[in-house]
């Protein structure tokens, strides 16, 4: 599953993420592409609290960060 | 050889700086120190009334109302150079880009902005000026700011997760993102980042002459945006994150900074640094001891609380994300600095006609229950606050997700 974040800045991203998450089980695995630069120190700690792990940080062309979240 | 060793040294120092974000707490400290500083040659950090000059310079253009002129006005000039401060921060670290959100999310930063104004001017003073500043102040007012701001917070928190379940389609649609640096490239970036620090160190060099502590103001108020750039210091995120996520690094930040600047502020306060002339040391005391206390403190301050969080970022926040390229945050701030003078002309009358004067007065907490009373109630609600967000982020008590 696919999360479109690009364009917006704190909290939505995280907000939006919170929600998907939630319509997936354990061992999923969520895209989330963005554009604000928060999300990156944001996303860690977000995922550690909450049991889930961040497989990949990666940056794309054209300023968008690409970020894979497995579901704890 | 050597000189290869002194490149990799210089290289290795710029990384420290520019190559991740720093933890919140480092922007923290080191925005409280200049904090101090401000106000050891003139007077604290504040953000909302600088935004009003610009917005009645503005204005000014129309019409025949003599002001200061924006490049005359020291707050004036620090709200521009946070901006520009920001910038460099983020070019340096090639992170500026201009970052266009979905329609709905623009909508946002214009409400959100429209309500700080009017809660800056009916509260006298913004998250930094009646908050991080104020707080440190020993003003009892900033403290009454701070508990409806923290009421307009959780509110306006409430009103985001509401959206977030049942109008999701507000914050997205179509985003733009421009100017970004591709990885590994991007060069660009940091040489405008050289161009504006020279550029802003001439503009200082200017006013050196005439008016030192405009040039004072203009380096330090350009440090303050790169650190708030490069820490993404934030009061919005300080008061929300505990009740969202259950963060608490945003908050432990914040409580850094007023710890810092309240040992700095009392120091100059008690010893009446930087008084001058007869009635100096009583002026120095009540710096940034506003007349809101208790009525339009608690008002503003809930009004101010619903904006920044709707916008998400305060009056500084808005600046240096203003200056990283993100577009919301253009709409909240031109819609604050387009709202204030407005505010200031016609709603704060209208609001001073219904409150009694007696409750909108200059309330400087030593001259109640003296120095120390004031230095420990402050010390007490920083360390409960810590002790809460702490508690909360290992519970998860009362955050949302």
């Amino acid at each position: 599953m696919t999360l479109d974040c690009k364009g917006l800045s704190c909290p939505m991203p995280i907000m939006k993420v919170a929600k998907a998450m939630r319509d997936l089980s354990s061992g999923e695995v969520l895209e989330m592409l963005g554009t604000d630069p928060g999300t990156k120190s944001d996303m860690p700690s977000w995922c550690e609290k909450n049991g889930n792990e961040l497989l990949s940080v990666e940056d794309l062309d054209g300023g968008v960060t690409r970020m894979l979240i497995k579901k704890g | 050889m050597a000189n290869n060793k002194n490149n990799s040294a210089l290289a290795g120092l710029f990384q420290t700086f520019f190559g991740k974000h720093w933890p919140v707490w480092v922007g923290g400290v080191t925005l409280g120190l200049l904090n101090i500083l401000l106000f050891a040659i003139k007077s604290p950090w504040g953000a909302s009334g600088g935004l009003n000059s610009w917005g009645e310079n503005f204005y000014s253009l129309f019409g025949s109302a003599q002001v200061v002129p924006v490049f005359k006005s020291n707050y004036g000039m620090l709200v521009l150079l946070i901006m520009l401060g920001s910038f460099v921060g983020a070019l340096f670290s090639k992170e500026f880009a201009l970052r266009v959100p979905p329609k709905g999310e623009m909508v946002k930063g214009v409400i959100g902005g429209l309500l700080m104004a009017v809660g800056a001017t009916v509260g006298i003073g913004c998250s930094i000026g009646s908050f991080f500043s104020g707080v440190p102040a020993l003003s009892g007012g900033a403290i009454i700011f701070t508990i409806g701001m923290f009421a307009g917070v959780l509110i306006s928190l409430k009103y985001l997760l509401w959206e977030m379940e049942h109008r999701p389609n507000w914050s997205s649609g179509k985003s733009y993102t421009y100017l970004a640096a591709q990885p590994d490239k991007g060069r660009w970036q940091v040489i405008t980042g050289w161009i504006m620090v020279v550029l802003i160190a001439v503009v200082a060099y200017l006013y050196a002459g005439s008016d030192p502590v405009m040039s004072w103001f203009i380096i330090i108020a350009g440090l303050m945006g790169m650190i708030c750039q490069r820490s993404r210091f934030c009061i919005v995120k300080s008061f929300r994150d505990p009740f969202m996520s259950g963060e608490s690094q945003g908050s432990v930040g914040v409580i850094a900074g007023l710890l810092v600047s309240l040992i700095g502020f009392t120091a100059i306060k008690y010893f009446g640094i930087g008084a001058i002339g007869e009635g100096g040391l009583r002026a120095r005391e009540m710096t940034w001891v506003f007349p809101h206390f208790w009525s339009r403190a608690i008002i503003g301050g809930f009004i101010f609380g619903l904006g920044m969080t709707v916008a998400g970022g305060c009056a500084v926040g808005t600046l240096w994300r203003m200056g990283e390229g993100q577009v919301k945050l253009w709409f909240a701030g031109i819609a604050f600095i387009l709202m204030s003078p407005i505010s200031t002309k016609f709603i704060v009358p209208a609001v001073d006609n219904i409150l009694p004067q007696s409750a909108r007065f200059k309330n400087f907490l030593p001259d109640y229950i003296g120095y120390d009373g004031a230095f420990f109630l402050v010390l007490g609600i920083l360390l409960l606050w810590y002790v809460f967000v702490k508690w909360n982020e290992r519970t998860g008590k009362f955050s949302a997700f």
